[in-house]
């Protein structure tokens, strides 16, 4: 692996300038798990590694009026552990819990898993699908983007440089929504999804209302599927309705071959797996 | 950089690219962790950092300045095996070895924060570890076996 | 009945502690002074003249202090019988990971960096990857040169079929014309990586004009006797020290990056060490060979097979080296234990340019297994008689010749497989889209050359020597319980003394592979012992004034006709000297034993995905005397397991002949959430080979196992996928393909 220098500032500040001052030679570094990996296969390079580990405060979930706010450097393992996220976002913790192993989620972050934007990573459809937001802060400013917009393409975001996720925050999952994740995984249980879906959806009178689907694996980004939601907002509840609705998913994903599966098997599948997500959602198919 | 490998204190100056699992084999000699597919998925690189089960080729030695590590060569009280490693012994949970110094690692994690993990549970974060010998069933039957001894202990 | 006190009795592994402390050292665990790391270009083309190759800037980099290239050891070929391949490709580059030039420099690092300085410039030339084009009219010639190599012979016609061999029986093209039906199929099987977690590892240092090294491979002594030839150095010059192998399944018989280590450590005076990187495993390893399998098979009304055509392709890749025998089995698998009085088997061996294959777990099994017992599975199912009975129907019973030509005494085929419907409720009631599917393989026992010593010591200690490098399939263990078992001590007094290849006193020892190290080294370590109570007898009966006629062994007393009865450890701590037992047992010759296996899969399928999920594996084993139970169920489990992963997942996937699964990221094998309910059944035994009526177990686990899923898949939703593995996009689309012809 190239030779970098590891720099541990004590400060957010102190990080951000650090970015600023190397621009490109320089890369936030997290948990590593992800970035150590391509370093190791000489898909990147950085001279300076900015390790956010000293820095203090951007760590663990607290509630507050506007739901959940998880520190960039909460590690996946304790998203799915914590009492906070398991009472106030379930889907959450479920699908963090998802995220390829224990081993895995002990050392990724939340903030890295995004900014790495993979697209096959799991925390993106929930995040979506709840409307979750994050918080980006530059030595020039502070912003919050949510996560629906922070994906550009394939393994790129709406980060500028010099820029850093600090927080998360996912308002609370409505306590009478049915929501459910599904992970296609038809060769190994470790492996990434061939496709996946999340989806959220409330009765009210016999209608399906606050739909949101959202899929990973199936295009160069994560993405929301409004067709889908729209398709199904308002309407009565039945098998055929929720079909067609799963039906326009196709419109809104834009899958790529890979060892997973064929574009084109992935497409059927995205059909397939909204489906069934929307019937548990909506109470049409045991949970 | 400062850490503690299974007790003992290492001051220790490392280049910036060098990997946890590099550092413990070649800089402090402990090759009872493995290194195998180098990106973090079969887990024979498993050691502990404060306590939580890590894979150590995909993390920087930096990364663990002031942090306590155990390895392999940490899990047995001097001579006396650990319920764990007597376990895979007895019931053939080893073959090759070569996955098994992760394989118990990870598996006393399991046991550390889950005392009597169903083996659900057990499958579910031992799904990290791959093995080509076993095919599982005795690594299973190991973990099992070393969570009823412990419990008896209690 | 015998009455055994060691021989099967579970017996955890004599290694097992130093394994589970992680005191146990691997290859990659060894450090030398001075030692240099070593790492390799590999070609980015798969077939291509090399123009130039230019290594002045690695060379100028600090802290290298070799870099070699195909000119540099020119003529050193390699392969374990026949030898095409260069060290180093000298002039030409015939697949995508061909190794090109290899560097020595103080650190991991800086050999990368001197590895990413080599320029080379190549012409393309045209490639071929698949055997039908390989052996077409015009298909460009990967050795033309074949027949100057050392182990070859010229071809009739230049092709690159190097290897076609035909074994016809019977009135062939008269049972076709008297046939009721003819049944014509085609079936593949991809390549697949032995994933053993231990790369390939290669540590030489040459001192005192000696090549030491120390590597995993599991058959030293073949391997000293090839680098005899790659090197051009003398037997006596090579010494191969022992390490523990961290898996095998065949991929650790041949050391690839070796012959590169030595030159390496030559040029560069130093050690040099070369770990493969995973990445390397998979484009430049030495995986299971893909095949193609064409049938043409007579079958008359009542269900009985009268002739069958078996066309079984090898794609060889780009050498044939790496392959024990220069070939494997398989096309004989491809015909198996029926009874079939004519017969025409075709084993055709292909050069394409691409990763040259080697061995894995039953080399050439598990594909023509797959081949046969599907395509017979598909023909019952035509035929509407019931699988089980249309095999009961036609395989061997004593006295009958199979199919396959091979010679079997007791061939307890039948029993095993209605062993594995009973315990598998082969008859029972079925869910919607769940089905079972029943294959049938076998293995007979690999012979071969062993050596022991076994050596009493004053203290009562044992010591047996050994050439052995167990991979991990546990043979120490088995050893030590027949050493223990002959001379009524406990296995734990039982001490290893592991040779380097100048252990054996000139004698060659075949190490294992091939399920011989049961069958030859518990002969060797039967035969040391008893050599050593021979010895201690003699000693006995000298301390004691008594006949050696007249000294009984039993366990650890010495008995004299009216003398007190003594321990003889007692005795010999009196004499105060050891005694030592030999053997050297030739064991070559085949044997006429066999274990089969018979497994029963069930699987659920889901229609709407093609998602397979294998619920249940009954695997029934036709043994011998089980010599350590957990050992035996070990080898069944893994090989279980290794079997669902080549059925279902594993593939090394290729796009213009480079291999592109170059992780275990997307080489995917079965994790423990992965693996079925598995139920064995092994039949009493009543057969075997040896002093303890034994047979093989490390093969035939994993043979059936891909076409049992494959039939059981059929059974569920009707479709038959005849190409591994069976992903469920395949399963999907053919279902979908049916449902559009139905309409």
């Amino acid at each position: 692996m190239t030779a970098t220098r590891f720099h541990t500032p004590a400060t957010l500040d102190e990080a951000l300038g650090l970015l600023d001052e190397h621009g490109d030679d320089a890369r936030l570094f997290a948990g590593g798990t992800a970035m150590v990996t391509l370093m190791k296969q000489s898909l990147l390079a950085a001279d300076h590694l900015v390790s956010l580990q000293r820095v203090p405060g951007l760590e663990g979930v607290r509630l507050e009026a506007d739901g959940l706010h998880i520190g960039a450097l909460t590690r996946h393992r304790d998203v799915e552990t914590s009492d906070l996220v398991r009472v106030y976002a379930p889907l959450l913790a479920h699908v963090y819990s998802r995220v390829a192993t224990v081993r895995i989620r002990n050392a990724a972050t939340v903030g890295g898993g995004l900014a790495h934007a993979d697209p096959a990573q799991d925390p993106p459809a929930a995040l979506i699908a709840l409307d979750a937001r994050v918080r980006i802060a530059s030595r020039r400013s502070v912003r919050e983007l949510p996560v629906e917009e922070l994906f550009v393409d394939y393994y790129e975001t709406a980060l500028a440089p010099g820029e850093a996720i600090t927080e998360l925050i996912v308002p609370r999952q409505p306590a009478d929504a049915g929501a459910v994740y599904l992970k296609f995984l038809p060769r190994t249980e470790d492996d990434y999804a061939t496709v996946a879906v999340a989806a959220l959806a409330r009765i009210v009178d016999g209608r399906a209302h606050g739909v949101r689907v959202a899929l990973i694996a199936a295009g160069p980004t994560p993405v929301r599927a409004t067709v889908v939601e729209r398709a199904l907002e308002g309407a009565p509840i039945t098998a055929e309705a929720v079909r067609r609705a799963a039906e326009a998913v196709v419109d809104a994903v834009d899958p790529l071959d890979d060892f997973r599966g064929s574009a084109g098997y992935k497409r059927d599948m995205a059909v397939v797996f909204t489906r069934r997500a929307l019937e548990r959602a909506l109470g049409l198919s045991p949970a | 950089m400062h850490l503690t490998v299974n007790g003992n204190p290492h001051d220790i100056d490392v280049p910036a690219g060098r990997t946890l699992v590099d550092l413990l084999r070649d800089d402090l000699g402990l090759t009872g962790t493995k290194e195998a597919c180098s990106v973090g998925v079969c887990g024979a690189c498993t050691v502990l950092v404060d306590g939580r089960m890590v894979a150590s080729c995909i993390m920087l030695a930096a990364q663990v300045d002031g942090a306590e590590i155990v390895t392999i060569e940490g899990v047995a009280d001097g001579e006396l095996l650990h319920p764990l490693q007597r376990a895979f012994v007895e019931a053939g949970g080893l073959q090759c070895g070569i996955c098994t110094p992760g394989q118990i690692v990870a598996a006393k994690a399991l046991l550390d924060a889950n005392p009597a993990p169903t083996e659900d549970e057990i499958a579910d974060w031992m799904m990290g570890n791959l093995c080509r010998c076993t095919g599982y069933y005795q690594i299973r039957e190991a973990i099992l076996e070393a969570a009823r001894v412990s419990g008896r202990a209690r | 009945m015998v009455d055994y006190h060691a021989i099967g009795t579970p017996t955890p592994r004599v290694d097992g502690v130093e394994k589970v402390t992680g005191r146990a050292l691997y290859a990659g665990d060894r450090r030398l002074p001075g030692m240099l790391t070593g790492r390799l270009l590999h070609s980015h083309r798969p077939h291509a003249r090399i123009v130039r190759i230019d290594t002045s800037a690695a060379r100028a980099l600090p802290g290298v202090h070799a870099v070699i290239t195909g000119d540099d050891v020119r003529g050193h070929l390699y392969g374990r019988r026949i030898k095409d391949m260069p060290v180093l490709a000298d002039g030409l580059v015939r697949y995508f990971g061909e190794r090109v030039a290899a560097v020595a420099a103080e650190d991991e690092e800086t050999a990368r960096r001197a590895v990413d300085l080599i320029e080379v410039e190549y012409e393309d030339l045209p490639a071929v990857f698949d055997v039908v084009d390989a052996i077409a009219p015009g298909a460009p010639l990967l050795h033309p040169a074949f027949g100057t190599y050392p182990g070859t012979q010229p071809l009739d016609v230049p092709s690159n079929a190097y290897d076609h061999t035909v074994t016809e029986r019977g009135d062939f093209d008269g049972a076709f014309a008297e046939a009721d039906f003819v049944f014509e199929r085609t079936f593949s099987t991809q390549r697949m990586h032995q994933a053993y977690l231990e790369p390939h590892t290669s540590l030489v240092s040459v001192t005192d004009g000696r090549a030491h090294i120390w590597t995993n491979t599991k058959a030293p002594h073949s391997i000293r006797e090839v680098l005899t030839v790659t090197l051009g150095l003398a037997p006596e010059q090579i010494v191969l020290h022992h390490s523990h192998i961290g898996g095998d399944f065949g991929g650790k018989g041949t050391p690839l990056d070796l012959p590169i280590a030595y030159f390496l450590a030559q040029a560069s005076g130093r050690p040099v060490r070369m770990v493969a990187d995973y990445v390397e495993e998979f484009m430049a390893g030495n995986p299971r060979h893909a095949t193609l399998t064409r049938f043409r098979t007579a079958v008359m009304r009542d269900g009985t097979i009268t002739a069958h055509h078996v066309e079984y392709f090898v794609n060889s890749g780009a050498y044939a080296a790496y392959k024990p025998g220069g070939r494997i089995g398989g096309a004989t698998r491809a015909a198996g234990p029926y009874r079939i009085p004519n017969t025409r088997i075709e084993s055709i061996h292909v050069y394409t340019n691409s990763v040259p294959g080697g061995h894995m777990r039953a080399p050439g099994g598990p594909q023509g297994v797959f081949a046969l017992e599907s395509h017979l599975d598909a023909i019952a199912r035509e035929l509407d008689i019931d699988p089980l009975e249309f095999r009961m129907h036609n395989l061997i019973a004593e006295g009958d010749e199979p199919a396959s030509g091979d010679q079997i005494t007791r061939p307890r085929v039948r029993e095993t497989l209605q062993a594995a419907a009973d315990a598998a409720g082969y008859r029972d009631a079925k869910a919607l889209h769940v089905g079972r599917g029943m294959a049938i393989g076998d293995h007979g026992a690999g012979g071969g050359v062993g050596n022991a010593e076994v050596t009493i010591h004053p203290d009562g200690a044992v010591t047996l020597g050994t050439a052995i490098f167990d991979q991990g399939s546990g043979t120490y263990t088995t050893l030590a319980q027949v050493v223990a078992e002959e001379l009524g001590v406990p296995v734990d007094r039982i001490r290893f003394e592991i040779w380097d290849t100048d252990g054996t006193g000139g004698e060659d020892d075949s190490g294992i592979g091939g399920s011989r190290a049961t069958r030859v080294n518990t002969v060797a370590a039967h035969a040391a012992a008893q050599d050593a109570r021979t010895a201690l007898t003699r000693v006995l009966a000298a301390q004691l004034g008594v006949a050696e006629a007249d000294v009984a062994l039993r366990g650890p007393d010495v008995l004299t006709p009216g003398g007190e009865p003594h321990t003889w450890a007692a005795i010999l701590a009196e004499v105060g000297r050891s005694v030592t037992g030999r053997s050297h047992v030739d064991e070559r010759g085949p044997t006429h034993m066999t274990g089969f296996a018979a497994q029963i899969a069930e699987v659920a399928v889901d229609p709407e995905t093609g998602q397979v999920t294998v619920l249940k594996i009954t695997s029934a084993h036709d043994v011998g005397r089980v010599l350590n139970p957990i050992g035996h169920q070990g080898q069944i489990n893994g090989g279980v397991i290794q079997g669902l992963g080549y059925a279902l997942m594993e593939e090394l996937t290729f796009a213009d002949g480079q291999v592109t699964s170059l992780s275990f990221g997307d080489y995917k094998i079965p994790t423990m959430r992965d693996v079925p309910q598995l139920t064995t059944v092994l039949l009493e035994p009543d057969n075997g080979i040896g002093p303890y009526q034994i047979k093989g177990i490390g093969e035939t686990p994993n043979t059936p196992v891909a076409a049992a899923i494959a039939n059981a898949i059929a059974d569920a939703v009707g479709i038959r996928i005849s190409d591994l593995p069976i992903t469920a996009e395949k399963v999907y689309r053919a279902l979908q393909n049916r449902g559009a012809a139905a309409q």
